[in-house]
């Protein structure tokens, strides 16, 4: 009996994880549910729970409700991205694999090329007139074809002190999105800064283990008139180890050797008050609004200065973005229309609510009042916004821009760069080989 | 991928069934006592950790043996071409190029070469420290075991605090307090991988310990007693005596200590990131298939690695198999 028992046991364990195996088999989202309405999946890269999960999760209720007539209806799947954006990389290659790709998906800006040159993405350029396309700040392009919308923009400056400011007798009121500073002006301040004996400004040196380094710097090396990769992202050569991307990294090499900056600037250093300027974007706005009040009370005790200025003037942007995918759903006309749900005025209005970030639609800008630190970023990203270099090695030009930043404290510019200029021209080989 | 994996479990299991025929067939050749129905239930019972063990293990690796030989890129995954030894040779390359691999390979074997007796000799010490059953000791038990609980992602965000450079640092705001300067440990090449090397040391160690403990349980008192009779000091009856005894056990954590040490990874990728200075080779390995997407060159690494580690693993054994 006992090994007739055990017997069964056994069988139904095999025959359970044989099913568990055939279970994982692709079978793909159904096209229609059993009320005979079309399924969209869009996936997003954040937790339900967050506030801008919530707020996503509005806008496709409020579209299930306005396309119940026309019987489609979104589906919205969340996978919280995890150790920088590699949690939900590998989720998205993991679904790719498996041929079980959402029809819309979201997206890093800069991971367009690489994902559109893999045909992961469906080219989009006939389906959004070029009326539509000039109401973005951005867009999401490839070899000439567009494949993404954004879903907010970013950008970047200078959080700056104004009671160091003040008692250091530094005024910076001239410097506006429209007028900004130059290089040279930013290293003034620098050192006067350094004369009143506060570090004069963190640059985010040590932020070099995800994206915020290459994110928060890359405008340096682009006002200096330098550059990364060919216009058709196929070469580093030339580019990156230019004299002109050197002079970028030079002059931030500049401010540690001349101790304006550090590697071992502590995390809430500027939130306390032992640091003139800090570098960052435009989520640092709700924390200095909120938290810090000891040092921070209102807006009259800190504002924002634009990116300086050198041969061009080059602001950071780039955020998230939606784009259609070449899943096994052949009819993609249920997908754009909730892609152009998703980026309407009304939606990007709703998310950059929850979000604090600027509105990815021209049309969906609130009336920022001029000289406050939102107008800045919207002004800067209009006027100067540039984006990350577009190349199929993206990851791998990440990398080595850490490791150049990384390096640049003790290390020589131009071994530097030649280095990373082999390391990324390989990578681009290697890819575009295949 | 699926379908693939179905067939290759469906030629496994049939290959099971194969063996077991056969082995219910000699057997009765064998004249043994043999009865089919006990066998066939004690196959079927074997049956589910097998499934799993090829699922999980033997899977894996032959993906990955596969895959080391093609340009396999993750993005296209329908895609695949076959290179042959291409990626070994691309290995070898940027080995003789001093590259990011070659960094990876150095500060790998730094790490082993430090870790390892680092890690065991510590948890031999506090093994041999609790086993005197002072008073305490199961305290000291407990909190010697606490790290080994304690996500490495937690630890490591831990000694990331501990380490930080500037004043803010928990070690540079004590060493300041004997007049030494703040020193920036986790970038500087020199002190970055000893660090590494003792926080894994230090989270590692209490579960060395409790096998060290459980080896030391299984020495005979009347050996040490004979060993006072005959006049032995305290090195000598540990020389003669724990050592002997413990000499599986320690064969045992030297390769289980060995193993984990070549696959480090999570240390360097939230203390430092992908830098050349504490690059390990399984560090490489994600960034290069995961991160750079180029599985194909990922899994030659991979394999290299595997036939590395397991030669020297067979190598341990060999060296201190018993005589």
């Amino acid at each position: 009996m006992k090994k007739l028992l055990a017997t069964l046991v056994s069988l139904l364990l095999v025959a359970t994880m044989l099913l568990g195996v055939v279970a994982c088999t692709p079978g793909g989202p159904d096209e229609t549910d059993p009320e005979g309405n079309t399924i969209v999946k869009i996936m997003f890269h954040v937790d339900k729970s967050s506030t801008e999960g919530q707020a996503y999760q509005k806008r496709i209720s409020a579209f299930n409700a306005a396309y119940k007539d026309k019987q489609i209806k979104a589906q919205a799947i969340f996978k919280a991205r995890s150790a920088g954006a590699s949690g939900y990389e590998t989720e998205l290659q993991n679904n790719q694999l498996e041929g079980t790709l959402a029809d819309i998906i979201t997206f890093d800006a800069p991971n367009t090329a690489a994902y559109a040159s893999s045909g992961l993405l469906y080219d989009i350029s006939s389906l959004i007139s070029a009326e539509d396309q000039a109401k973005f700040y951005s867009l999401n392009k490839y070899n000439g074809k567009l494949y993404g919308l954004p879903i907010q923009e970013s950008s970047a400056g200078f959080f700056y002190n104004k009671k160091i400011f003040r008692d250091a007798g530094i005024d910076v009121g001239g410097f506006t999105a429209e007028n900004p500073w130059n290089l040279q002006q930013f290293r003034d301040v620098c050192a006067r800064l350094k004369q009143f004996g506060v570090t004069a400004v963190d640059m985010r040196l040590d932020a070099t283990k995800d994206e915020t380094a290459p994110y928060l710097l890359y405008p340096f090396i682009y006002a200096t008139g330098g550059s990364f990769v060919s216009e058709d992202g196929l070469t580093a050569t030339g580019y990156y180890n230019s004299a002109e991307t050197a002079q970028g990294f030079q002059f931030i090499k500049d401010l540690i050797t001349e101790g304006y900056t550090s590697y071992s600037i502590g995390s809430t250093d500027f939130f306390t008050g032992k640091v003139g300027m800090y570098l960052s974007s435009g989520w640092t706005i709700p924390d200095l609004d909120n938290k810090y009040r000891e040092y921070f009370a209102s807006r009259d005790d800190w504002g924002l200065l634009p990116y300086p200025k050198g041969t061009v003037a080059a602001s950071a942007t780039g955020s998230w973005s939606y784009a259609i995918t070449n899943n096994h759903h052949k009819d993609k006309t249920a997908a754009l229309e909730l892609l152009k749900w998703m980026t309407s005025a009304e939606s990007s209005q709703a998310i950059t609510n929850a979000t604090g970030m600027i509105p990815a639609r021209r049309d969906a800008v609130g009336n920022y009042a001029v000289g406050s630190p939102e107008y800045t970023l919207m002004k800067q990203l209009e006027l100067s916004g540039k984006e990350r270099p577009v190349t199929i090695a993206y990851p791998t030009f990440s990398t080595t821009f850490n490791q150049v930043i990384y390096g640049l404290g003790n290390g020589d510019v131009n071994t530097l760069l030649n280095s990373a200029t082999n390391t990324l021209q390989d990578a681009i080989d290697k890819i575009k080989d295949r | 991928m699926t379908t693939t994996s179905l067939i290759i479990l469906g030629l496994f299991l049939l290959a099971f069934v194969g063996f077991v025929v056969y082995d219910i067939v000699t057997a009765k050749k064998r004249k043994e006592v043999y009865r089919v129905k006990s066998t066939a239930t004690a196959y079927l019972m074997l049956l589910p950790a097998v499934i799993l063990a090829f699922l999980f293990i033997l899977l894996p690796i032959l993906y990955s043996l596969g895959y080391a030989f093609t340009d396999y890129y993750l993005l296209l995954p329908d895609d695949i071409g076959f290179v042959f030894l291409d990626n070994f040779a691309e290995i070898f390359q940027e080995i003789s190029a001093k590259g990011m691999l070659y960094n990876a390979i150095k500060n790998t074997f730094t790490f082993v070469i430090g870790v390892v007796p680092l890690q065991i000799g510590m948890a031999l010490l506090l093994a041999l420290f609790v086993n005197r059953n002072n008073v305490g000791s199961k305290i000291f038990k407990v909190c010697f075991f606490a790290p080994v609980v304690i996500s490495l992602s937690v630890t490591s965000f831990l000694w990331e605090q501990i380490l930080a450079p500037g004043e803010g640092g928990l070690l540079n705001s004590l060493l300041g307090m004997f007049g030494v300067a703040p020193h920036d440990w986790l970038r500087d090449p020199n002190t970055a991988m000893p660090c590494i090397i003792v926080l894994s040391a230090w989270q590692g160690c209490g579960y060395q310990m409790l096998i060290f403990l459980s080896g030391l349980s299984n020495i005979r008192k009347d050996l040490y007693e004979a060993a006072a009779l005959d006049g032995a000091n305290w090195w000598h009856r540990f020389w003669n005596v724990t050592w002997v005894g413990l000499r599986s056990t320690f064969v045992y954590v030297l390769i289980t200590v060995f193993i984990g040490a070549c696959r480090i990874m999570t240390q360097p990728m939230l203390m430092t990131g992908y830098m050349s200075h504490t690059v390990t080779l399984s560090y490489y390995m994600y960034n290069t298939g995961y991160t750079e997407r180029l599985v194909g060159e990922s899994s030659a690494v991979a394999l290299l690695m595997t036939i590395f580690i397991g030669g020297v693993t067979l190598l341990q054994r060999r060296l201190f198999r018993e005589k």
